[in-house]
């Protein structure tokens, strides 16, 4: 049986490196502007790709015979961009409920896992990819536990083959208290705060449950006499989040809910992530102290309050940056918009927020946020080969991305997109 | 209410109003210096000068000097350019502008719902634009009318009409008139395809001609009854209809068709039927597969303003690409880049970098699809869309070229009066903010002082 497998597996690799091109076992890039993000920008320098990972980064490298060479004259070299927010491979067109698969009817859904739907065909990986974007977390959305996200490269023939991590963190959405009413009507505003307290409350019952579940089930496996509680998938998905394994995604815009969300991860010992923190600028020490990182959402967004000025999206990424606090970029809600992720970055540059900065956020931030910048989010040695080859800066929106790397494998870049755009084209002028 | 409170609500009004940008007096010159000056119609000036006399643009040009008081800006190099033109919006109106209550709904009109107090004309000029057009949902195959607005921020709903832009009719047609995306009482209604979305226009323009005749037969009779001298007793006059008396409008070319669409063949059958009937459409709306039918839309003359991106949000949307805009303008089609969008307004110039990317047009063209192609798809480009002496002092100055990822809208003038400037606002706001930190301090060393 085991023999079959890998036959059909061998088979199955051949047939993707077919259609990949027939990748060969190396890959060398030449001549190249290289920004590595860690480490020092290298001009005209090269890098060795073998087997999927980064061998070598450096000035002086020779190209193996067997390696594809690719010349990058004049061209620059990043590492790809991590996406720490989308619904890439859950949803087509927004529009027709048949095609969206990210959002489960239902308050509580902690078990429920994106990895069990992701479309690896899905239009947009190849239209999300024009960017730069090379690696991506897809998100469940909806409800107070929408389920677990899992990060994956944006290629791949199947999910397992795109999986970075199949699990990679579960998700809260913490309740919002609502716009407060004008001033003087104190006692209104003091309501609403309650109403979100109580909901705040709610939550931590709800992984009161969850701890007693698990607790009684450790008793039960050691004490013959303790009946184990009937099996509850919701309660043992939470188990990874209470021990502080599984990092939890926290949906926060407010600042005096982000005050509220640091208290409940202090007390609940949860390893948390803070996505949104619209108005994080105006705590950013509190979320620097408390060490939690913040993903931030598409920038393509008005202020949340117009008392907070029209600038403050970008302002508060500024913000929270300056103080210390580990950020990265999303593209948001919306695959079909996914590559807009570098603009989004590029929009906090032109309000303040330095270059390197914003580059790391795109890269070895996100990377680190998901515990995997063993791996990714930087060009170096031993590192995934997921490069951006592009014409210039990839946050200015006029850089053309010419090549993608993912996994060393050289990316098909022509998408839908191209493919109404060349048949068009091709339409003779009156 | 407690004083610091007190000193909050005054802050956070002044800033949601943006009021710390109070205009500036327009009687006085204004003359912007040493800027890098994109004027659409005559190339860009570097090194460049503009000389602003009251609302006017007066003089472009280099080393130029104002009359005794004039109020000189040093742009230091950065750009300038002419004031954005959104030609599709729907902000500054009061509550919902999307009338389902009735197929058809021509005769409802934008100028009765105009909002002034809404911030996003404040957000919008942060974003460097001057004018928008603003508009009636697309629930129906013949809505409501539409206006242009300058936006003159603080000032009366009558006082942001752009005066002499022609009023608009706004027809949609696919998805949204058949209702195909929504829920509740909508779904029942008739009709439910593109044969029915083009037959309830056509039945409307055959009931409007029969009311244009059945009124010229009244004035035919009450001109009889006049000439008869008492002996032809007078007619009664017919029923008043808005709605009919829109869409003779329309028949009249006196009200200017902007149609929704997004599939092409809705477009071409559209066009058919508006050649039958002698209607002159302006320009389609989104039009987001226009770029297959670019023969077809240059050969009856009609404009489409689009996204530059915006799709796959329902099936209409979703044969396109962000090159759309850029290869409908290569084959001569008239383009303009719309927000729809009360956001996006204010990045749009970020919007036509996109075209820039995918697509290849200039950046001139690019630039020209924010400004003068929406001026003229409006029918205002005798008063706004480049930088030229005789034209509205509408103007935007940004940090670096506005097609830069990196650059940032630094101050908005309309009509020779700066409503946004940037310098400005950071001051103010920094103030304020050091005033509320003063404030907060305040009441913490009472306390100790108690002690």
């Amino acid at each position: 049986m085991k023999k079959i497998t890998r036959l059909a597996a061998a088979i199955w690799v051949s047939s993707a490196a077919l259609f990949a091109g027939m990748e060969p076992a190396a890959l060398f890039i030449k001549n190249a502007t290289i920004v590595p993000v860690v480490g020092e920008k290298i001009e005209n320098g090269s890098i060795l790709v073998r087997d999927g990972k980064i061998q070598a980064v450096g000035k002086d490298l020779q190209a193996p015979a067997e390696a594809k060479v690719i010349d990058a004259s004049g061209l620059f070299v990043y590492p790809g961009f991590i996406d720490s927010y989308s619904h890439f491979g859950l949803a087509e067109i927004g529009a027709i409920p048949s095609t969206t698969d990210y959002r489960e009817m239902g308050k509580e859904n902690p078990e429920l896992r994106v990895a069990w739907a992701i479309n690896p065909h899905s239009v947009h990986f190849g239209t999300g990819r024009v960017t730069g974007t090379t690696t991506a977390l897809v998100a469940p959305a909806g409800g107070t536990f929408p389920g677990i996200s899992a990060l994956i490269k944006m290629d791949g023939w199947t999910f397992p083959e795109m999986a970075v991590k199949e699990v990679a963190t579960s998700f809260i959405n913490f309740p919002m208290t609502p716009r407060p009413p004008r001033e003087g009507v104190a006692a209104q505003k003091e309501a609403a705060e309650e109403v979100t307290s109580k909901l705040v409350e709610k939550i931590r019952d709800y992984l009161k449950e969850a701890r007693r579940y698990l607790e009684l089930k450790r008793l039960a496996a050691s004490d013959p006499s303790v009946k184990p509680p009937e099996t509850n998938a919701k309660y043992e998905a939470l188990g990874p989040v209470l021990e502080g394994n599984l990092p939890v995604i926290i949906s926060v815009e407010k600042a005096k809910d982000i005050e509220l969300a640091i208290k409940f991860v202090q007390e609940e010992k949860l390893k948390a992530i803070f996505r949104g923190c619209a108005q994080g600028y105006k705590v950013a020490e509190k979320i620097k102290e408390a060490g939690i990182p913040v993903i931030i959402d598409s920038l393509y967004v008005g202020p949340s309050e117009p008392e907070d000025g029209y600038d403050a999206p970008y302002r508060n990424v500024v913000e929270l940056a300056k103080a210390g606090v580990l950020i990265s970029f999303s593209s948001g809600d919306d695959p079909a918009q996914g590559k807009d992720l570098p603009y989004h970055a590029a929009k906090a540059v032109a309000f303040g927020l330095p270059h390197d900065e914003a580059l790391r956020a795109l890269t070895i931030n996100p990377a680190k946020i998901f515990g995997v910048d063993n791996r990714l989010g930087s060009i170096e040695k031993g590192k995934d080969a997921d490069l951006i080859i592009a014409t210039g800066d990839p946050l200015d929106i006029r850089t053309e991305v010419k090549q993608l790397i993912i996994n060393g494998r050289t990316i098909d870049m022509s998408n839908w997109w191209e493919t109404l755009y060349q048949k068009f084209k091709g339409r003779p002028e009156k | 209410m407690k004083p610091r409170s007190f000193v909050k609500a005054i802050c956070a009004v002044a800033f949601f109003m943006g009021l710390f940008n109070l205009p500036l007096s327009a009687e006085n010159s204004i003359l912007l210096k040493n800027g890098r000056i994109i004027t659409v119609s005559g190339g860009t000036i570097s090194g460049g000068d503009i000389l602003i006399q009251g609302t006017k643009i007066a003089k472009v040009g280099k080393d130029l000097s104002g009359p005794a008081g004039t109020q000189v800006i040093d742009l230091n190099g950065r750009w300038v350019m002419p004031g954005i033109i959104d030609s599709h919006s729907h902000i500054a109106l009061e509550g919902d502008v999307n009338e389902m209550g009735d197929l058809i709904t021509a005769e409802v009109d934008c100028r009765d719902v105009i909002n002034p107090n809404d911030i996003n004309i404040f957000y919008a000029l942060t974003g460097g634009v001057t004018s928008i057009h603003t508009m009636h949902g697309s629930a129906n195959p013949i809505g409501g009318k539409g206006i242009v607005l300058k936006l003159r921020w603080g000032k009366s709903a009558r006082e942001l009409i752009f005066e002499g832009a022609p009023l608009t009719s706004k027809w949609a047609l696919g998805e949204n008139p058949k209702q195909s995306n929504a829920s509740g009482m909508g779904r029942a209604r008739y009709p439910k395809t593109r044969m029915g979305v083009e037959m309830a226009i056509r039945d409307q323009f055959e009931k409007a001609k029969d009311y244009q005749k059945q009124w010229a037969e009244y004035e035919r009779k009450a001109r009889a009854a006049r000439d008869s001298k008492g002996k032809i007793a007078p007619p009664l006059p017919p029923k008043k209809d808005f709605r009919l008396e829109t869409i003779a409008d329309i028949l009249s070319g006196k009200l200017w068709v902007r149609c929704h669409a997004y599939q092409s063949e809705e477009m071409l059958s559209i066009m058919r039927l508006c050649r039958e009937y002698g209607v002159k459409l302006v320009c389609f709306e989104h039009g987001l597969e226009g770029y297959r039918i670019t023969n077809e839309l240059v050969e009856y003359g009609v404009a489409v303003s689009t996204f530059a991106d915006s799709w796959a949000y329902k099936w209409e949307a979703y044969n396109t690409m962000p090159h759309a805009a850029a290869l409908c303008a290569k084959r001569g089609v008239l383009v303009a880049l719309n927000s729809d969008d009360a956001e996006r307004m204010r990045h749009l110039f970020n919007e036509a970098a996109k075209t820039v990317r995918f697509g290849g047009v200039s950046e001139d063209e690019a630039i020209r699809m924010l400004t003068i192609n929406p001026a003229k798809i409006l029918g205002i480009d005798q008063w706004v869309g480049t930088i030229e002496p005789g034209k509205d002092a509408d103007l935007t100055v940004f940090s670096q070229h506005p097609l830069d990822s990196f650059t940032v809208c630094e101050m908005t003038l309309v009509d020779g009066t700066i409503y946004f400037d940037r310098a400005r606002y950071l001051e103010e706001r920094k103030k304020a903010e050091d005033e509320e930190k003063k404030k907060q301090k305040e009441p913490e060393k009472k306390k100790g002082g108690e002690v």
